[in-house]
């Protein structure tokens, strides 16, 4: 917004860095921040504190910036640090599950541009979080806890909960994504483990769908399936015929997915996809209750993966507005009536359009006004 | 609140979505409001322009159509409606 009123400055001591940031971070600032994180990790800095007293806003290019920087220094046992942030800039640390990633403190620590913290103070707590590092898990940056009996222990229940309360089941599982994979979490037999493994070997299947996507995935019947090419053989071979997988999520991210087998095709019911429903949103509560959280790998794939869209959307919107000579307003409602009337959701209409644009020389008349 | 404004925030809660997961679904789509001026949208406390609102009756009717459904949130582009 402001290019010029914003400013990093850097205080460096060994290990550590503190970075005063000053007024607004988003996508016209957040490459300055970004050469700031970089040039004091490079020069060894794994105690990163960030004082943004004076920071009066942040969207999520600002925020990828700090995932960014967390992802460099975390395998180093380094942590990141948000001192004195302000009520709205933690609303979107909370919002996007930043907090549960790196210290944020609404506090100043010391003075207001946290000065004090500087020198042998900050050294001193480098020192303090790397040898806690091991022990204390500071970050939640593993997220999932690799073997949270109790979290697996209730998960099981509504595994075989769904199991004798729907109807065509004839197996069900959880999966849930930890350190960055899907695993099997509870499954009702071996075939329905062996369903499951089978879909993350391929990295297809309505499970892995589900899981990446966060909406349900229904495939009534095998025999008519074409999406998972790779996946579809296996599940035949091991005579499952229709498939219901829902998503499950921790604080609003998709991190798994109930799904639920059977052997006979078109199994299930609307009425049994309302119940996997239920049960998934009970497992869902299960896993946000025990404060499972997206790791930051999850979550600055989930900013990247917005921040394009933005992107598209707006290279389209440019390109109708040209075309058409209207406003930025009229161009976004062509977009969106194309989307509403073919049911193809936005982000896809506007990428479609931004590629056939980019794969002709002269632009192809387009006839896609209702 | 406003009808718009109720229309939004009774759409939000029937489409499952938290105001933060409305919001990234919001950003997404090129929304250029804080998390908080979006609440404030929803509350009825601000009031959204024409193209604010069709972003985020859009983010809401993309989740209704995930959900099996239509496109049960009006737009601003086409009421009659100020």
């Amino acid at each position: 917004m402001n290019p010029e009123g914003f400013r990093a400055v850097t205080e460096f001591v060994a290990a550590s860095a503190l970075v005063v940031v000053r007024g607004e971070l988003d996508l016209a600032t957040a490459p300055a921040l970004d050469d700031a994180l970089t040039d004091v990790i490079d020069r060894g800095a794994r105690a990163l504190v960030l004082n943004v007293a004076d920071l009066a806003f942040m969207d999520a290019s600002g925020l990828r910036v700090l995932i960014a920087a967390l992802n460099r220094v975390g395998p180093d046992g380094g942590t990141l640090s948000l001192r004195a942030v302000s009520k709205p800039v933690l609303r979107l640390l909370e919002l996007t599950g930043f907090t549960h990633l790196a210290e944020v403190l609404q506090d100043e620590g010391h003075d207001h541009l946290g000065r004090e913290q500087t020198g042998e103070a900050l050294v001193a707590a480098a020192v303090g979080v790397a040898r806690s590092a091991g022990s204390a898990q500071r970050r939640t940056v593993t997220a999932i806890p690799a073997n949270n009996d109790v979290v697996d222990g209730a998960l099981r229940l509504v595994v075989t909960l769904a199991q004798v309360t729907i109807g065509g089941a004839d197996g069900v599982s959880v999966s849930l994504r930890r350190q960055g994979q899907l695993s099997t979490v509870a499954a009702s037999d071996q075939t329905i483990t062996d369903m499951d493994t089978g879909q993350y070997a391929t990295g297809q299947g309505p499970c892995v769908s589900a899981a990446v996507e966060g909406r349900w995935f229904h495939v009534e019947s095998l025999d008519d399936e074409k999406r998972w090419p790779d996946f579809i053989p296996r599940a035949r071979s091991l005579g499952i015929n229709s498939i219901l997988s829902t998503p499950l999520t921790a604080s609003g991210t998709p991190i798994g997915a109930l799904n639920i087998y059977s052997r006979t095709s078109g199994a299930f019911a609307p009425a049994d996809q309302q119940l996997a429903t239920i049960f998934a949103a009970e497992a869902s509560k299960i896993l946000t209750d025990a404060g499972v959280d997206v790791t930051p790998d999850e979550l600055a794939e989930q900013i990247q993966h917005a921040l394009e869209t933005r992107q598209h959307i707006a290279q389209a919107q440019g390109l109708i507005m040209s075309r058409d000579g209207v406003t930025p307003y009229e161009a976004y409602t062509t977009l969106r009536r194309v989307s509403a009337n073919s049911g193809v959701s936005l982000a896809d209409v506007a990428r479609d359009l931004v590629s056939s644009v980019a794969a002709t020389p002269q632009p192809a008349p387009m006839d896609d006004r209702p | 609140m406003t009808a718009r404004s109720n229309q939004l925030e009774d759409g939000r809660k029937t489409a499952g979505l938290s105001h933060g997961e409305l919001w990234m679904r919001y950003f997404e789509l090129g929304g250029m409001s804080t998390p908080l001026q979006l609440e404030a949208i929803l509350y009825g406390a601000l009031v959204a322009t024409a193209s604010d609102h069709d972003l985020i009756a859009h983010a809401l009717n993309e989740r209704f159509v995930e959900l099996g459904g239509n496109h049960p949130i009006p737009y601003a582009a086409d009421t009659d409606e100020p």
